[in-house]
């Protein structure tokens, strides 16, 4: 081994302890938003070095196996969900500080909450054992509903609080139930150990595993909000405060994602023919279902929360092929889940770049005429909505074609036909956006900030970065594009299968 | 890497607009350097045209890899039918600058025109079919924005609409798309979606080549637009600024056929054989169904928005007459209608912008107030009608000949129908132009001196194609019978 496991742990110990510190240096006075926002960003971006050192090396590797009993597992898997995650936490701090420090609901604990939460998540992705997982989600989740009960004083954010508290917790305990379900069966609680103890008992009736690995997956469906999972998801996210909405649409998704598609590859192989006669239907119901809701919304923030439905039924239908065609749909996954995080941390980043005030309510027809004051903005926002629209020339795009060609290619043409369909519905509340945006001459919003500061910059990158992932690296040899993220996303995935 | 011709002919443009959009710049001057980057860009194509050999197959080829894993690659080229439509593009847009010199319009208008033509070029040039799908999305952005913003009448409500079916058909062809790079990938064991990998597959079904042929012909058929697939072409046209209907109804109409020429021949030549009468029955519809609707148009934008669907489903009938009459007179009429209905829209553009208002209840008399206006509108009126001596007598008659061939029912009706567009374009010629009303069109100037260059030497090329049409056939010639003999399989004559 080249490196002690300590650098492999180290992204993991440095949000941890940033969190802890954060957590003490919170209360001090002198302490402003500013400074703790460069406390975080110094621990985020420490872990994303030592995160970077592995970054193109197919490894695997349980970091003191003994002492921490197999209960980590560090592979190129991990590490890119690792980067994913923590780049969403940089990008939330970066563009959120903005809204924070305009909204004064902001204590300095939010951002101890924030790194508690990457520390949640980072944990999921990197844990081969079904109990530390849980625990993962978790310290995810917990520190979430505080996140967004933050400002007490607004009711809506404390009913969203409180409604993603107990529907989390209930799903929480589903959890606990499949994994004793699982453990009843099999002995044992380590992901490895139960795909050896299903692969060597083939015969067998293998009914508390299904049922156990069928709430675990309820769980997470819940955690994805997938039909008929997904009530929940519309009022909590209308109810956080933007940027945590934000880091719970994208972020979170990623790094559930991350853990299910561990779960399927390497534990559940065998039972997803099974798996996949309900999650056909779960994946055509929730794409139907987000975008019926998109439809009708008027605020944008609602609109995003809506189509955040519809885009965990694309990544469904990649769920779905992964049974026979394992590498590309899971690589359209991984690839996908970059799309998506770029686009909508971008859209949901400009809303709190725009709307730091909370008097400013983010509905479509507070866009209007949006170009005409902000040309820039306007363009970006776009941009992003293009993306999400699947329109090509966007990274949006590539993603939603991987996905359709793996549908296509394991002969569920007709998932492909409703993803189809439901991005064609899609281009309806995406376009309207761009279109009261571009369209109108008159606009109320006069009190935007103008473009100036760190956030800009960051959603511009953004929005750059987007259009370079549609196109990809022709134009520039030698220069990361597409291809770049395919094969990262392809290393990934053959790291889980060196055990 | 290196950038070949049809490379720069197609990103220029873009390359250009970005330029112009970010620095801060006047509109005068944005516009004089756009119109300089369409005359460089004509130059550039004329060079191409002098160089190509007189073969029906693919030339100034380009070919890099773009996205390795699926095997899309970034591939170009160009062959007669293609040559044809690209002089004609660029050749069209240059002069139609002309017409809209003194349109008070922002920057965003010149900008939106010059990606409009990257994404159209892109589209005629591309022989990957998800590069090909890619500019026929990307041309849409820049048609959006012109509507919406620089639009008059409901142009939102217009824009949502093109947008919403133009996307609803080009989503049918991507899963098209996808479909046969998956058969590919199944049958060969690699990726692509090189249209010339493409025509290799041996795995479809017929019901399968069959789904996937009306995939591509329903996006083809919106764009056209073909019958039942219609219903944008009016509102969209009349509520478009005259840039965005000039490009819409002279060259993105003419993707569609290309498209269908391009892809779907090649691709399905059993189907397009098989289902060649009822096309063929379609487009002789839609010419007699949108006559008639021009007939009753007040509107003359309207007007003209029928007539041209009239004269689409005629070039919709030639293409599919499987003979070379028809075809040569489909690619033919492609340039002649284009270059008579632009010419008609812009005409129309310039009236509308002197008078205020486009109806033919509320002109006439404009003949004396401007001489030079009544010639260029009679001229490229009695191209559309089909007089001897302009380009669109040679290719209806090539297109009723070849339709003929094919069934002497279906040319007998053709024929007779040409006679529906003459009364409506007579007819408005004479109460819109001709006869002297108490509408007061005192407003009304004739064309400036650009106008006059642009609208004059638009006449130029219909009169010398309609006397000597050898010049203009004979590069596509070798093009047709490839299609025919080798696709097609069907006789030359």
């Amino acid at each position: 081994m080249k490196y002690d496991d300590i650098i492999y742990l180290l992204p993991l110990l440095s949000v941890g302890v940033g969190a802890v510190v954060l957590m003490l240096l919170s209360p001090i006075k002198r302490f402003g938003i500013g400074k703790l926002a460069v406390v975080t960003i110094f621990f985020l971006g420490f872990a994303l070095f030592f995160n970077a050192l592995n970054y193109g090396v197919l490894y695997s590797v349980y970091p003191y196996k003994d002492l921490l009993s197999s209960m980590l597992i560090e592979d190129t898997f991990s590490g890119y969900f690792t980067t994913i995650i923590l780049a969403g936490g940089v990008i939330t701090v970066l563009v959120g500080t903005h809204y924070f420090e305009k909204s004064k609901m902001l204590r300095g604990e939010l951002f101890s909450l924030l790194l508690f939460s990457v520390f949640g998540m980072l944990l999921l992705v990197q844990s081969s054992e079904l109990f530390t997982s849980f625990i993962a989600l978790e310290i995810a989740s917990i520190s979430l509903y505080v996140m967004i009960g933050f400002q007490k004083n607004d009711l809506k954010r404390v009913e969203g609080s409180f409604r993603y508290l107990v529907l989390g917790s209930l799903a929480g305990v589903v959890m606990l139930l499949g994994i004793t379900l699982i453990y009843a069966r099999t002995g044992s609680t380590n992901l490895l150990a139960i795909g050896h103890y299903i692969n060597a008992h083939p015969d067998e009736n293998m009914l508390l595993v299904i049922t156990g690995g069928t709430l675990i997956m309820i769980t997470f469906l819940f955690k994805i909000s997938a039909f008929p999972f997904q009530n929940w998801s519309m009022d909590v996210y209308d109810g956080a405060p933007l940027p945590v909405t934000a880091f719970m649409a994208s972020t979170f998704k990623v790094a559930i994602f991350g853990f299910m598609l561990r779960i399927i590859l390497v534990d559940f192989q065998q039972f997803k023919p099974l798996l996949n006669h309900i999650l056909i239907y779960i994946t055509i119901l929730t794409l139907l279902y987000g975008s019926f809701l998109a439809i009708f919304q008027t605020s944008i923030k609602r609109m995003l929360a809506a189509s955040s439905i519809v885009h965990t039924g694309y990544l469904l239908i990649a769920f779905v092929s992964i049974g026979s065609i394992g590498e590309a749909s899971a690589t359209s996954i991984i690839f996908y889940l970059i799309a998506y995080f770029l686009s909508s941390m971008g859209a949901f980043g400009m809303l709190s770049y725009i709307a730091s005030d909370d008097h400013v309510r983010v509905t479509y027809e507070d866009f209007r005429g949006f170009s005409h004051i902000r040309p820039y903005m306007a363009a970006m926002m776009g941009i992003f909505m293009l993306s999400l629209a699947g329109i090509p020339s966007t990274i949006g795009f590539i993603g939603k074609f991987y996905i359709f060609v793996g549908a296509i290619e394991t002969g569920n043409t007709i998932l492909a036909v409703v993803g189809i369909l439901a991005t064609f519905v899609s281009v309806y509340y995406y376009f309207k956006l761009i279109a009261l945006m571009y369209f109108y001459p008159s606009s109320e919003m006069t009190n935007v900030p103008p473009l100036k500061g760190l956030p800009p910059l960051i959603i511009g990158l953004m929005a750059i970065a987007v259009i370079w992932g549609g196109i990809g690296n022709s134009i520039i040899s030698y220069f990361p594009g597409v291809d770049f993220l395919i094969d990262t996303a392809k290393l990934a995935f053959e790291s889980l299968f060196i055990h | 890497m290196d950038i070949g011709l049809l490379s720069i002919i197609i990103f220029l443009p873009l390359l250009v607009s970005v330029i112009l959009l970010i620095l801060p710049i006047s509109m005068k001057v944005t516009r004089n350097i756009a119109f300089a980057t369409t005359i460089v860009i004509f130059f550039l194509s004329l060079s191409i045209f002098f160089r190509f050999q007189l073969e029906g197959y693919m030339q100034f080829r380009e070919f890099h890899p773009w996205i390795k894993t699926y095997g899309i690659y970034y591939s170009l080229g160009v062959d007669g039918f293609s040559l044809m439509i690209l002089m004609l593009i660029t050749t069209l847009i240059p002069l139609a600058y002309l017409f809209l010199w003194k349109t008070k319009k922002a920057k965003g208008y010149w900008a939106s025109m010059l990606m409009i033509q990257t994404g159209v070029t892109g589209t005629l040039l591309s022989l990957d079919m998800v590069l090909f799908y890619f500019f026929w999305e990307a041309m849409l952005l820049p048609v959006f924005m012109i509507i919406g913003i620089y639009g008059t009448g409901n142009r939102i409500f217009s824009t949502i609409k093109i947008t919403i079916y133009t996307i609803m058909g080009s989503l049918f062809m991507l899963v098209s798309i996808l479909y046969l790079g998956v058969k590919f990938y199944q049958e060969f064991g690699i990726w692509s979606f090189q249209l010339s990998d493409l025509v290799q597959i041996t795995t479809l079904s017929n019901t399968e080549q069959v789904l996937l042929f009306f995939g591509f012909m329903i996006a083809f058929a919106v764009k056209i637009p073909l019958f039942p697939f219609h219903t944008w072409l009016p509102q969209t046209y009349s509520n478009s600024p005259t840039g965005g209907v000039f490009l819409l109804s002279a060259i993105m109409a003419k993707l569609g056929i290309y498209g269908i020429v391009r892809f779907v021949l090649p691709l399905f030549p059993k189907q397009y054989v098989e289902f060649a009468p009822y096309f063929v029955a379609l487009g002789i519809f839609g010419l007699i169904y949108f006559g008639i609707a021009a007939l009753m148009q007040q509107n003359i934008k309207r007007m003209f928005a029928y007539s041209s669907a009239s004269h689409l489903g005629f070039i919709t009938a030639g293409i599919f007459s499987l003979n070379a009459y028809g075809m040569m007179g489909a690619a033919f009429l492609i340039v002649a209608h284009a270059m008579a209905t632009g010419g008609l829209f812009l005409l129309v553009g310039t009236m509308e912008y002197d008078l205020g208002t486009r109806t033919i209840s509320g002109l006439g008399g404009i003949a004396k107030k401007a001489p030079y206006f009544t010639v260029a509108f009679a001229l490229m009126l009695l191209s559309i009608v089909g007089l001897p001596g302009t380009n669109g007598f040679v290719s209806e008659l090539l297109i009723i000949m070849g339709v003929f061939k094919y069934s002497h029912l279906a040319g007998v009706i053709s024929a007779i129908t040409v006679l529906v567009a003459a009364s409506f374009m007579f007819w408005l010629f004479q109460r819109a132009i001709l006869v002297k009303t108490d509408n007061d069109v005192s407003g009304m100037k004739d064309l400036d001196k650009k106008e006059i260059i642009g609208i004059f030497a638009l006449a130029a090329i219909v009169i010398a194609m309609g006397i000597y049409p050898h010049w203009f056939l004979y590069k596509i010639e070798p093009t047709i019978q490839h299609y025919l003999v080798d696709i097609l399989k069907v006789g030359l004559h």
